[in-house]
């Protein structure tokens, strides 16, 4: 007998997918409905420099799941507006309602614009999503001279990928662009030590003064504060990266409680009945540190994916760390979880 | 070659202005240099809430089908545009309204149910309508101005085309309209971020030229007031009605007369009168109408006076699916009606096609003195195509009437047994050119006869008028490979653009195919199939009807079998399903 629940997950990285495995798994007769801003399917974030640079093909990103049951909805290109959670009623902003029994929320993270940079978009290229990616492709390996606004997890990529490919760049570093956590002077000076061998050059905190259209490229003046001089750059194209912040507009003004991203309990449920949050939208009670905390990373995002599934399904499962929760930043090895009190090896290899 | 082929749906429901801005399209398109086919699907109900389709395909290239499925789908009304979504190509581009009045129920938003590849494009098109005219009027403008936008199709020159459409109407309504495309043009270039592929941009159609947009039904028209007709009888059905409203308005112009009957029987018997009177006479009708008239048909046939009656099908039986297409009255067309009745039945293939085979029927019709049935289809009749302007009409075809000679008056006999089965014909009025003119059998003088040298003598002579029709047929087309093939796709009708695309795509897929086409259906040459036939390993008929009607007629003939490929969906033959078709039989 087919069961009347009406699953809705909200985002469809690996948080959302890992939910959705398991409630496929232990709930086979639920109705399921994923709903995702992005217009293509489940991919790898992470891969999207090795795609671009050619390491890999377009197909090969793509995490093809099984989405082949009658009962699983896939919804692509539609954006949640918002949650109204006492009714159960989410309201895409196409203006389509849609009624859910239970629901999870991994809808992931955002750029988080530098508002100083506001002016400069025009400017700016970034690759958040494979449709950026897929757009400036090509840019990329025509282009010879970079600058690099930011930073942030991808930017890093984005600098390890222009090294790959041989390709000259100057970085200039915001500290503060690393959510959730901010890169302190120690952690600076050794991704400086890291890469500036590479040829890769760093300024930290220099601000945009100014970018016109120069040669088919750009020239860019930038100011330095501490020496209070100006500095004139010419390079072919310009990105940004300026750090992410939760995916949750939509949850804002509804009852949620919210710090910066969506609160709950170590058992990933929300203030809500029957509304769960998972991934990098989250942040989870420590109940060691009595404190929210967010984590960020794949490995993450899957765990609690999975969690927050079996919890909707009636288990009481602790969030528990992955793994793998640390991740390699030019040699610099950052937590991506950090609540727990054990202190494991750094694993080189982490995931973003 | 350079390619370039997109394929435009506007859906909505019957008020919304979904054919308007379909028309706009194609005419902008044309005036582009693009090739168009446009055709538009509308409910049987003349206003209301009904489904509305207006297909517009555009190429660089000559194209002969419409496209089975859309590259681009402008959605003005959810709940039809929902039903739409399964044309819609897996990466297509779908333009819909994201603030209606109020939220849609879950699975009643054509947003909600896209499929995942399919890129949506959210407009605000009732807001921005009123904004730009006060009203919602102007949504189907808005949605046209976004889509413009999206394709990076320059907006002025698209201005200009709404201009002309809306020429002749009030200074408030050209300006409404186009105050809404414009509206929707920049809002959509200001607020949204372009993430398919589909441009115009660099496209390069080939400069402009004096191209005649027009569809089916205005191209029998206009064939047959260049005919020379100088009568018009019929009854309104659809899809032919067209016909009638534009002989209404034109033949008076030219000294003629649109008689509206009370029934088809009537209509006929009137063409039947005029063609005994010696005037070049037409009726139009769909599938009901003609099985009416064939309680009349049999009477220009055994008297010998010219007709014509363009069938322009639709879906049926009885009244059947009034405004889908189909090719099921290929059997009432040749054989329908009682007794050994031949005459000669004509289907062109498209637009063009329409016109010549018009100016073929009036010649035929009056030289064999016999009954042209022209057939149509609901997608010939309406869809329009920018074709070249047609080639003046022979003057031969104007004046076809075979008068007997001075000499042949004296004891003039009407029906006189001649070897190319056609008896000289006097017009009434004409001195010693008196004769009988009946529906029993007669003799050559026209007088009644019933015994059986009679009625075998000039049922021969009938049939051997019919059969001599032949060698006016206009060569059959055969479009492919030579040599042997794996293939061989025998259409008719407005199926067989359909055909010729299909197997252009098998061929590129090293399917070694041709197509094979006439429009002379009756008589039918049926040598020149056969040797077609030879060639072929394979031979596939696709049609609009259920069992097979024409696959069955050239059974008879061809002694071999044929794969029948068989749709009533009341949609145009698809150059997609025929190459699937082929795909399995290679």
């Amino acid at each position: 007998m087919a069961s009347n629940d009406h699953y809705v997950i909200a985002g469809n990285g690996p948080a959302g997918n890992a939910a959705l495995n398991t409630l496929r798994k232990n709930d086979p007769e639920s109705r399921i409905t994923i709903i995702s801003d992005e217009s293509v399917g489940f991919y790898s974030k992470p891969r999207l420099c090795s795609y671009i640079s050619g390491r890999i093909e377009e197909d090969e990103l793509f995490i093809h799941e099984d989405l082949s049951f009658d009962n699983t909805r896939l919804r692509l290109g539609q954006h949640i507006q918002s949650i109204d959670p006492d009714q159960k009623i989410i309201f895409l902003s196409h203006m389509e309602k849609i009624n859910y029994t239970k629901l999870i929320i991994a809808s992931g993270s955002k750029p988080s614009p530098s508002p100083y940079m506001t002016q400069f978009m025009p400017y700016l290229k970034s690759i958040t999503d494979f449709h950026e990616a897929k757009t400036h492709k090509q840019c990329i390996h025509d282009a010879q001279q970079f600058l690099v606004l930011g930073g942030d997890l991808v930017g890093f990529k984005f600098i390890d990928m222009l090294i790959s490919m041989g390709k000259a760049a100057t970085l200039i570093l915001y500290p503060q662009a690393f959510w959730p956590f901010v890169l302190d002077s120690d952690m600076v000076d050794r991704i400086t030590a890291s890469l500036e061998p590479k040829g890769i050059r760093i300024m930290v905190n220099d601000r945009i003064q100014s970018i016109q259209d120069a040669d088919g490229g750009y020239q860019v003046a930038t100011l330095n504060h501490a020496r209070n001089e100006i500095e004139e750059h010419y390079c072919d194209q310009v990105f940004a990266f300026s750090g992410m912040t939760p995916n949750i507009d939509f949850a804002c003004k509804k009852g949620f409680d919210i710090d910066h991203g969506i609160l709950v309990n170590e058992y990933l449920r929300t203030r809500f009945q029957d509304v769960y949050a998972c991934g990098s939208c989250a942040q989870i009670f420590n109940p060691i540190l009595k404190v929210y905390q967010t984590t960020i990373g794949w490995t993450n995002a899957e765990t609690q994916g999975e969690i927050a599934a079996l919890n909707l399904l009636g288990a009481n499962q602790v969030t528990r760390l992955a793994p793998q929760k640390y991740f390699d930043l030019e040699g610099v090895k950052i937590k991506t979880s950090w609540w727990d009190d054990t202190d494991e090896n750094p694993n080189p290899d982490g995931d973003f | 070659m350079n390619t370039f082929d997109i394929v435009i749906e506007i859906c909505g429901s019957a008020g919304e202005g979904t054919i308007s801005a379909g028309e706009i399209l194609a005419r902008f398109m044309s005036s582009q240099g693009y090739e168009i086919m446009s055709f538009d699907s509308y409910p049987a109900e003349i206003r209301g809430f009904g489904k509305c389709v207006a297909h517009t395909r555009v190429n660089l290239n000559p194209i002969y089908s419409p496209g089975k499925y859309a590259d681009v789908l402008i959605a003005l009304n959810d709940k039809h545009a929902i039903s739409q979504l399964g044309f819609l190509k897996p990466d297509g581009i779908l333009i819909y309204d994201n603030q209606p009045a109020s939220f849609h129920e879950e699975d009643q938003s054509v947003a909600g149910m896209a499929e995942p590849g399919v890129t949506l494009y959210g407009i605000p098109l009732t807001q921005l309508a009123h904004e730009a005219a006060g009203n919602s009027r102007g949504r189907n403008m808005v949605s046209l101005g976004a889509m413009a936008c999206l394709m990076e199709i320059p907006k002025d020159d698209f201005v200009t085309a709404i201009q002309n459409r809306y020429a002749s109407k009030k200074q408030i309504i050209i300006d409404n309209n186009i105050d809404s495309f414009v509206l929707g043009y920049n809002w959509t270039g200001e607020n949204i971020k372009k993430i398919d592929e589909y441009s115009f941009k660099g496209t390069e159609p080939a400069p402009p030229e004096d191209k005649l947009i027009i569809n089916g039904n205005q191209s029998v028209a206009r064939a047959a007031i260049d005919s020379n007709i100088s009568f018009y009888a019929g009854y309104p059905i659809t899809p032919a009605t067209k016909i009638m409203e534009i002989m209404g308005k034109e033949l008076p112009k030219t000294g003629g007369i649109m008689l509206q009957t009370e029934d088809e029987i009537s209509a006929i018997g009137a063409v039947i009168g005029a063609g005994f009177g010696g005037k070049r006479a037409m009726t139009a009708t769909s599938g009901p109408g003609f099985s009416l008239m064939t309680e009349f048909t049999g009477l220009a046939v055994m008297s010998e006076i010219p007709a014509v009656i363009v069938n322009s099908m639709r879906g049926g039986p009885c009244t059947g699916l009034p405004t889908k297409t189909e090719q099921s009255d290929f059997n009432i067309a040749v054989a329908g009606g009682h007794g050994d009745a031949p005459r000669i039945v004509l289907a062109p293939v498209d637009t063009t096609d329409c016109y010549e085979a018009t100016a073929l029927a009036f010649y035929l019709a009056e030289k064999y003195q016999t009954l042209v049935v022209l057939l149509l289809d609901f997608f010939l009749s309406n869809s329009i195509r920018n074709i070249d302007v047609p080639k003046p009409i022979n003057p031969s075809f104007l004046s076809a009437n075979i008068a007997p000679e001075p000499d042949q008056l004296n004891g003039y006999q009407r029906y006189r047994i001649t070897g190319s089965g056609i008896s000289p014909r006097t017009i009434p009025g004409t001195p010693d050119g008196m004769y009988f003119s009946t529906g029993l059998e007669h003799d050559e003088n026209g007088r009644p006869a019933y015994d059986s040298d009679t009625h075998e003598k000039m049922t021969r002579k009938r049939f051997v008028k019919h059969g001599n029709a032949l060698d006016e047929a206009p060569d059959v087309v055969i479009s492919g490979d030579d040599g042997d093939l794996d293939i061989g796709v025998i259409s008719w009708g407005s199926s067989a653009g359909a055909a010729r695309e299909a197997v252009d795509a098998a061929r590129a897929e090293g399917i070694k195919a041709a197509s094979f086409s006439s429009i002379m259906i009756s008589p039918f040459p049926e040598e020149k199939l056969k040797v077609f036939a030879d060639r072929c390993n394979t031979l596939l008929v696709p049609e609009l009807n259920f069992t097979g009607q024409f696959a069955d007629f050239i059974i008879n003939f061809l002694q071999r079998p044929v794969v029948k490929l068989n749709f009533v969906t009341g949609l145009p033959m698809a150059s997609e399903d025929i190459l699937e078709k082929m795909r399995e039989l290679r």
